[in-house]
């Protein structure tokens, strides 16, 4: 790990003061889960990290009648001890409970899980967010791609969006409060992640000197929500692919639906196709699987993860009938 | 006090070490430190094959602080010695495989020296490079000696030929395993002090003291007594500390030598996983003939491993896979043919179970099909064609201990409740689209000791010591690697001398002071070296007997009494015993014919499954692991040798998968590299027949790798009776059994 | 850019320190090399293996991962404080009793989180006990030897 400089902030105002201007500069540190493996591998190399655990701000989970608010620092454990949010929230819970990490539970925060890096072991072994040799030629497309991208894969990134909670707060059409010099700002959730162009850019739609403060969840009153994921082993990898819905129905007839899929593309993905597939009948075997088969239908497999395909599916077709009950 | 008249064998007597395992007090590698010790790292190829064109230092660093050496610092021979010795310590002129060590590196600053690694650059110019099998013998590139060969085997009983014509049926098969890294959870690393005065002395986390020795030797080209290995607390080995060690104590040695300071060399995880050795992949091709009553007439067997870039262990691990091939059957016909090829992967190496659950993968899927084919059940079959005591194996040696495999398969089926499961899972099948449910098993058998006229040319040694109070210490560089070699070799001292178990402590495995007792492999430290064990105790008594100090009938306090009147008089008492084979064992190195292994161990393990056909997981519910090893010396500690060696064995069949991208592993993180967790695994039921060995310690065989041979068949078995879908090929991973069943 | 050490003042097994160290070192070097309490392992660094697992301010943790500046005024404990002197904990005995231990270098870490695991959960079915281990990696017991032991410690 490359020496770098210690910053503890104890307010919002301090933090981003401390942040530099360009990416890299500066990184936050949270609950270092992700963070502190990235560094020890030289995969970023920040001249100063700005300790933000100590802003008592970021901390906390109210709930109102009109919704949900976690501080960027709430940690996984706190989401899953909380009853309210297993009963209101469905699918943000089922999110972190498919961390079962005790460790990483206590350790990892909400705001980190939306700034994490991607899992891509092209990026962690030091070829950039893009994955290019040192000659510019792109690794993956030849390369083992076996958990990387099927949809939202045409441009020169692959890897995929790494996030437990984002499909779930897409789903709930939560904001993402963030703070920066100039005050803050709220992102919808299905804003907030972006998909950069080149290795200076991040895959988030914060400011090198913007932090995720809170994340704002409206009332799921009336609404029935549900995260499914597919992994390969029982815990601590990464899923192969995630769904996360919401659904109002009107009787057994859907009326509206939101329906997000992680770990899939460089982005989480908001469906319509799904969602319109959904909506006006019935929630059956056959209509979640339809709108699973509408989720995938512009799917590209790469030359190994075809597979990912009917993963994807079948998260949705799951979600979906885990949400309806 | 009376003589202690306990019986201390068979008892699940608490490990020797593990109260400070349990406290954090035991000391691995990394926790040692010396005054003024430095750090190393190792900077490697960061291609498959090349010729090295310059290495440049690069960055703004102070080169000048570090200690840098490249093979022209060695100044003995350029080896890592092992069989042959072709593997350099420090690659020189060119590179054949990836993560090959080029440069080392020291210095007191290990974020600096981590930087300095970073900025080292090795320019090579890359050369054809060869990734499979296949090409390896096709010699697309000719990439080691004249025809990328590192050994060929050829097994012969009767003669295969001459039955083709006359079979009911021939069956055919291809199988193939992946490889598959040990992932002992304590990373690899030593430490060591080094100087033209005093010689080498390292410490190190290791199986195998003598094998680091003599690579150490002929590394410095220092006289025996100049070089001194000591085994630190090793935290997991699974034969991935068995050859690789001598590695990594040689750069450790260099780095010391040329700085004139301790230096300690720990891998990091990342580093590990992509540097050092791997389970051999295989592929295996059968050809059976068969009757129509299932009796086997001919096994025509092709066995191929990827040894990767160097021989290393190779020929040895290739072996036991070519023996362990026909597994325990007795069939009048049979030929193996086997070769380990050269590719330019880092090499393939030790790894519990040695090329056996690369063979026996085949053959117990194999038998599957034939079983099929004939259209009888695959317990039918096995039933036809079991050994029995007085025939003979594939090469030939002659079952001479009581043998009983039809009713440790009876008991196998029962206590799994295999048939009744078999009908339920059925009617569970006909009516469940999406979860299919499955039950398999596989028979097998694994050959304690080293192979053929292995244990006669290491002539191990062991010794033992009495001190003056009467206490014991066990002199053997036979080392704990978590498997309880400290606790079954003193249990089995306590019973041979009737002592108290607590009475009975081993000298930590260090060169200048143990015997070589061999190396801590091929599951032999307690059926070899346990016997050893027991006849050096049994010399000890012997000598106060003569003495006339001692009685055949003694309590303890006369025990003590005549140690303490021995040593008085004579300085020390110590008895040593020097391994001899047992009578009748034969074996032909030139024919390769003969008695393979002084004893085998058998066993029939059963797995339930279920696949998931949307997802195409498939989850282990249940095993049944039953298995004959002789006398059982510690049940605690046999029962968890066996849940581990399933435990990785599931891991074997069913997650674990080296992803190489031209010749590196990719996923080298446990991120990315799935191993069994806490949430992975079914119950392991472990159950043992005991049937005492003649020459074994009070009746015992060896235990520790017989249990990764048989999951990773007994489960891809229980997977085509789930689906029925033949998949030959390990790991079974959700996006191959999808590939295969939409296909 | 020169960086300067800081002091961190910390309760580690019931002693207050005050640690001289960089900040951004690692809580697992601090403890290991600072201190010389090396009961906690260094497995994979990334936060996979929890064999350097300590509890911080009573919570299960994987020291690798958290730099030494975010534990100021916090309370450690490794394993070198579970036992009371001589008289081990339930937990370390019943490893010692039904096998828990092989090689030992995951011990450590697991002995915490079943410790950890306990004090939420003092009555925890064997689902439990998996999932409360899920943070720890053994490669020698394939577990079974381990959910015993915890098992039978809750049980005293």
């Amino acid at each position: 790990m490359q020496k770098f400089e210690y910053a503890n902030a104890t307010t919002i105002q301090q933090a981003v003061a401390l942040l530099g201007n360009t990416w890299g500069e500066a990184e936050v540190l949270a609950g270092g889960t992700d963070l502190l493996a990235l560094m020890k591998d030289y995969v970023v190399a920040p001249k100063r990290l700005v300790n933000i655990k100590d802003i008592k701000e970021l901390k906390g989970i109210t709930m109102t009648a009109n919704g949900l608010r976690l501080g960027s620092l709430v940690t996984f454990e706190e989401v899953l001890d909380n009853a309210a949010i297993k009963r209101s929230y469905p699918a943000i819970w089922q999110a972190v409970a498919g961390v079962t990490s005790p460790q990483i539970r206590n350790m990892g925060t909400v705001g980190g899980d939306l700034c994490q890096r991607p899992r891509c072991w092209y990026y962690r072994a030091g070829y950039g967010i893009l994955a290019k040799d040192e000659n510019g030629k792109a690794l993956v497309p030849d390369g083992d791609n076996r958990y990387h991208a099927i949809l939202g894969n045409e441009g020169e990134a692959k890897y995929v969006n790494p996030s437990s909670l984002a499909p779930a707060l897409i789903s709930l059409m939560a904001k993402i409060k963030v703070a920066g010099p100039k005050g803050s700002r709220e992102i919808a959730a299905d804003q907030f992640f972006v998909t950069p162009k080149s290795d200076n850019e991040r895959e988030y739609a914060l400011a090198p000197n913007e932090i995720v403060t809170d994340i704002l969840i409206p009332s799921a009153s009336g609404v029935k929500t549900a995260t499914y994921e597919v992994r390969q082993r029982e815990v601590l990898d990464w899923p192969l692919a995630t769904a996360s819905v919401a659904l109002k129905l009107d009787g057994k007839t859907v009326k509206s639906a939101k329906i997000a899929l992680g770990h899939v593309a460089p982005v989480p993905v908001d469906s319509d196709a799904a969602a319109k597939a959904l909506v006006g009948k019935a929630v059956t075997e056959d209509t979640a699987e339809a709108a699973g088969a509408a989720a995938v239908a512009n799917a590209r497999a790469l030359s190994r993860n075809a597979y990912k395909i009917q993963l994807a599916k079948v998260a949705v077709k799951r979600a979906i009938l885990q949400a309806a009950g | 006090m009376s003589t202690n008249q306990t019986q201390i064998v068979g008892q699940s007597i608490q490990r020797k070490e593990g109260r400070d395992k349990v406290t954090g007090a035991m000391r691995y590698v990394d926790d040692l430190l010396f005054p003024e010790m430095w750090f190393g790292a190792t900077v490697r190829s960061p291609i498959a094959r090349g010729r090295i064109r310059s290495i440049e230092f690069t960055g703004n660093l102070p080169w000048h602080e570090f200690t840098i050496v490249t093979a022209k610092d060695i100044s003995g021979q350029n080896c890592t010695a092992l069989i042959l010795d072709d593997q350099p310590c420090l690659a020189d002129k060119f590179v054949n495989h990836a993560e090959e060590p080029v440069v080392l590196l020291a210095h007191p600053d290990k974020y600096l020296l981590e930087e300095a690694r970073r900025a080292v650059k090795i320019d090579i110019e890359p050369l054809p490079a060869l990734f499979t099998m296949d090409d390896a013998l096709n010699q697309t590139e000719i990439i080691w000696g004249d025809d990328n060969v590192f050994k060929t085997f050829l097994v012969e009983k009767g003669n295969v030929d001459d039955v083709w014509a006359s079979a009911d049926f021939i069956v055919e098969g291809e199988y193939e395993t992946g490889a598959q890294e040990q992932l002992y959870i304590e990373p690899n690393g030593m430490i060591a002090m080094a100087n033209a005065d005093d010689g080498v002395t390292v410490w190190g986390s290791l199986q195998c003291p003598y094998y680091v020795h003599k690579a150490l030797l002929k590394l410095f080209g220092l006289p025996p007594d100049k070089v001194r290995v000591i085994q630190a607390a090793t935290g997991g080995g699974f034969g991935g500390k068995e050859e690789y060690p001598s590695m990594i104590a040689g750069h450790a040695a260099l780095l010391a030598w040329k700085a004139g300071k301790p230096v300690k060399l720990i891998y990091d995880r990342a580093e590990d996983m992509a540097a050092t050795t791997k389970r051999h992949p295989s592929r295996t091709r059968h050809r059976t003939a068969v009757n129509k009553d299932g009796k086997l007439l001919a096994m025509d067997i092709e066995f191929v491993i990827d040894g990767g870039a160097y021989a290393t262990l190779s020929s040895v691990v290739l072996s036991r896979g070519t023996i362990h091939a026909a597994g325990p059957y007795a069939c009048d016909n049979v030929r193996v043919r086997s070769k380990a090829v050269a590719t330019n992967h880092p090499p393939h190496g030790a790894f519990r179970g040695f090329g056996a659950p690369q063979s026996i993968f085949a053959l117990e899927r194999h038998l599957n099909k034939v079983a099929a084919t004939v259209g009888l059940r695959p317990e039918e079959l096995r039933r036809r064609n079991f050994l029995h005591e007085g025939q003979t194996t594939a090469t030939g040696q002659v079952i001479r201990e009581k043998l009983d495999l039809d009713g440790l398969l009876t008991r196998a089926l029962e206590l799994s409740d295999y048939h009744a499961k078999k009908e339920r899972f059925a009617e569970h099948n006909a009516t469940n689209a999406t979860q299919k449910k499955g039950i398999g098993f596989a028979t097998f058998l694994h050959g304690a000791g080293f192979t053929g006229s292995g244990e006669r040319f290491l002539e191990s040694v062991v010794g033992i010591e009495a001190t003056a109070t009467g206490n014991v210490c066990i002199l053997v560089a036979s080392t704990e690697i978590g498997q309880g070699t400290n606790t079954i070799l003193s249990q089995i001292a306590a019973e041979a001398l009737r002592l108290d178990y607590e009475m009975i402590e081993l000298a930590q495995p260090d060169t200048a002071n143990v015997p070589n007792s061999g190396p801590t492999v091929a599951s032999r430290t307690c059926m070899i070296v346990g016997k050893l064990v027991e006849s050096a105790a049994l010399g000890l008594k012997q000598t106060l007997v003569q003495s006339g100090l001692l009685t055949d009938d003694y309590s303890l306090d006369e025990w003590r009494q005549a140690c303490a009147i021995y040593i008085a008089e004579h300085g020390a008492l110590k008895s040593f015993s020097k391994y001899e084979a047992p009578p009748n064992i034969f074996w032909n190195d030139e024919t390769y014919q003969g008695d393979a292994y002084g004893a085998y161990a058998w066993a029939v393990y059963v797995a339930e499954v279920t696949v998931n056909l949307v997802t195409y997981e498939t989850r282990v519910d249940d095993f049944v692991a039953l298995q004959e090893v002789g006398k059982v010396i510690n049940p605690v500690l046999a029962a968890g040798q066996i849940e581990g060696g399933v435990a990785q064995a599931i891991g074997y069949a069913l997650y674990e998968n080296v992803v190489w991208d031209n010749g590196t592993m990719r996923n080298n993180q446990m991120t990315n590299y799935i191993m069994p967790t806490s949430e992975d695994l079914p119950p392991i039921r472990v159950f043992f027949e005991e049937n005492p060995y003649t020459y074994g310690p009070s009746g015992a065989k060896g235990i520790g790798e017989l249990p990764m041979d048989g999951p990773a068949p007994a489960i891809l078995n229980a997977i085509e009776s789930a689906i029925g879908v033949r998949v030959n090929c390990i790991p079974l991973l959700p996006e191959t059994l999808m590939k295969v069943m939409n296909a | 850019m020169t960086i300067e050490k800081i002091t961190i003042d910390c309760t580690v097994n019931h002693t207050a320190h005050s640690i001289r160290a960089y900040p951004m070192a690692r809580l697992l070097d601090v403890l290991r090399e600072g201190l010389r309490l090396t009961g906690m392992k260094e497995g994979c660094g990334e936060g996979e293996c929890g064999a350097c697992s300590v509890l911080l301010n009573g919570e299960l943790v994987n020291s690798c991962l958290v730099p030494v500046a975010q534990v100021s005024g916090a309370n450690i404990t490794t394993i070198e404080g579970i036992a009371a002197g001589d008289q081990l904990h339930a937990v370390q005995q019943s490893f010692l009793t039904h096998g828990g231990a092989q090689c030992g270098i995951c011990t450590p870490g697991m002995v915490l989180a079943a410790i950890s695991l306990l004090e939420r959960n003092p009555n925890p079915t064997e689902a439990d006990v998996r999932t409360g281990l899920a943070g720890n990696l053994c490669r020698c017991t394939g577990y079974m030897k381990i959910f015993a032991a915890v098992v039978e410690a809750c049980q005293k």
